[in-house]
């Protein structure tokens, strides 16, 4: 048995989860929630790491029924994410690896994604979509390595999503991907915008211009409501990725679509996936909020998979990086 | 803890060092190297060096202007007290 403690803090959720063998022991959690109309800002953000870390850590710990000296090896995220809380979530793990006398590994959380992903969903080969408030990455696994078919050229979907919410002070808590999902349903009229797919590639920031232009003025005007701006949005960003995903999987012969990341939890999103992979006769994974949106689980997993094929990260190398592509990992584990 | 600031004559640089007590050796060497991997993030106009001599943990910062070294000192502080605490709650160190 292979137990790996998995540690999370990339952007605003704080999380530690610990993996027995494929079993989820415990995955708690805390997200930095920002007022309406702010985003978190990377120091602000570092402090509410550093002041629910040892807590979160203590009841990962707790809910596992696990002493320090039952785990085997401890996994953080490398990157990529904003500096300062990937330092304090690093600075914790270093600390209790060297504490408990264990072996520490450096995790790329996009991987880590990709890995909960297929543990939860048991999806054996899947083109993976990676939706969040950082990253839009179209993956297919060909050669060791997770290699990206499509992204985005400017910002993360979710950051587009993120912002909007911020320009009509939607609320963040739970998150704001998940209020616009709920005022979507109640959008009735299509607003159009522009829609840019580029070859392989998505482009959001010229959407996200537009439609805050259209904000300021539709809804002054009673043109359309917010809940109309809600559905337009989520319908065109998701009909690209859908498309994008799509032309993917003709490219590589798949026939198994998995969509991980924090946008991921959005059923719309998966319904639309849904659609397309029915009429291609492929079969569509998804996971729910726990494992979509950021979590230690997900580390843990990752770290299991490279701690069990033989990698560690020694101490001098456990630097943090801010960028760190998912095609830069070779992928150890699978053949 | 034992701070000092000064402005050195002979390089025309801002320094300034640290010292912080550790119940032991070990601990102090389980700080550094925590502390150490990551590089100061902006590319000049400062360093900072952390060694261990017996239970004691020194840092000292050499930069070009007193904003650029708030900040770095600020950030180490805020760094070396979640480590400290991480310590506390989870530690001592298993024998080795």
């Amino acid at each position: 048995m292979t137990v790996v403690i998995g540690f999370e803090g990339s952007a605003n959720k704080i999380g530690i989860g610990i993996i027995r063998d494929g079993e989820v022991l415990s995955n708690p959690r805390r997200t930095y929630i920002t007022p309406p109309g702010q985003g978190f800002l990377p120091s602000d953000t570092a402090r509410h790491h550093r002041a629910f870390i040892l807590t979160v850590l203590k009841e990962a710990l707790e809910q596992a029924g696990l002493k320090p000296a039952d785990i085997d090896c401890v996994a953080y995220t490398k990157g990529p994410g904003m500096g300062a809380p990937l330092v304090t979530v690093a600075l914790v793990a270093r600390t209790v690896a060297q504490l408990w006398g264990k072996p520490l590994l450096g995790v790329n959380h996009c991987i880590g994604h990709i890995e909960m992903g297929r543990l939860i969903t048991k999806a054996n080969n899947p083109t993976v979509l990676y939706v969040s408030g950082g990253n839009t990455q179209v993956i297919a696994y060909s050669e060791r390595r997770y290699r990206i078919f499509g992204e985005t050229i400017d910002i993360a979907v979710g950051n587009c999503l993120d912002r909007f919410a911020r320009v009509i002070k939607i609320s963040n808590d739970p998150s704001p991907g998940y209020n616009i999902e709920q005022m979507a349903k109640k959008g009735s009229q299509y607003v159009e915008l522009p829609y840019t797919v580029k070859g392989m590639d998505v482009s959001f920031s010229g959407i996200l211009s537009y439609i805050e232009d259209a904000a300021h003025k539709m809804l002054s005007s009673g043109q359309c409501t917010a809940e109309d701006l809600c559905f337009s949005l989520q319908e065109t960003l998701f009909s690209m990725l859908v498309e994008i995903t799509e032309r993917a999987m003709a490219h590589c012969g798949s026939q198994e679509v998995l969509i991980v990341g924090g946008v991921g939890c959005n059923l719309r999103l998966q319904e639309m996936m849904g659609v397309m992979c029915k009429e291609r006769g492929a079969k569509l994974f998804a996971t729910d909020e726990r494992f979509c949106i950021d979590n230690g689980a997900m580390i843990a997993q990752a770290g299991w998979e490279m701690f069990r094929s033989g990698q560690v990260t020694e101490l001098e190398d456990s630097w943090i990086t801010q960028r760190y592509r998912t095609d830069e990992v070779e992928v150890t584990w699978r053949d | 803890m034992a701070a000092a600031g000064e402005a050195n004559g002979g390089t025309g640089k801002l320094e300034f060092s640290l010292d912080v007590p550790f119940p032991s050796s070990r601990d102090a060497t389980i700080a550094l190297r925590s502390l150490s991997p990551d590089k100061e993030p902006r590319k000049g106009g400062i360093s900072k060096l952390i060694t261990v001599s017996g239970s004691t943990l020194s840092v000292r910062w050499s930069a070009d202007e007193s904003r650029i070294l708030r900040v770095s000192v600020s950030s180490f502080l805020d760094h070396l007290s979640l480590v400290m605490e991480t310590m506390e709650m989870f530690g001592p160190p298993v024998a080795v």
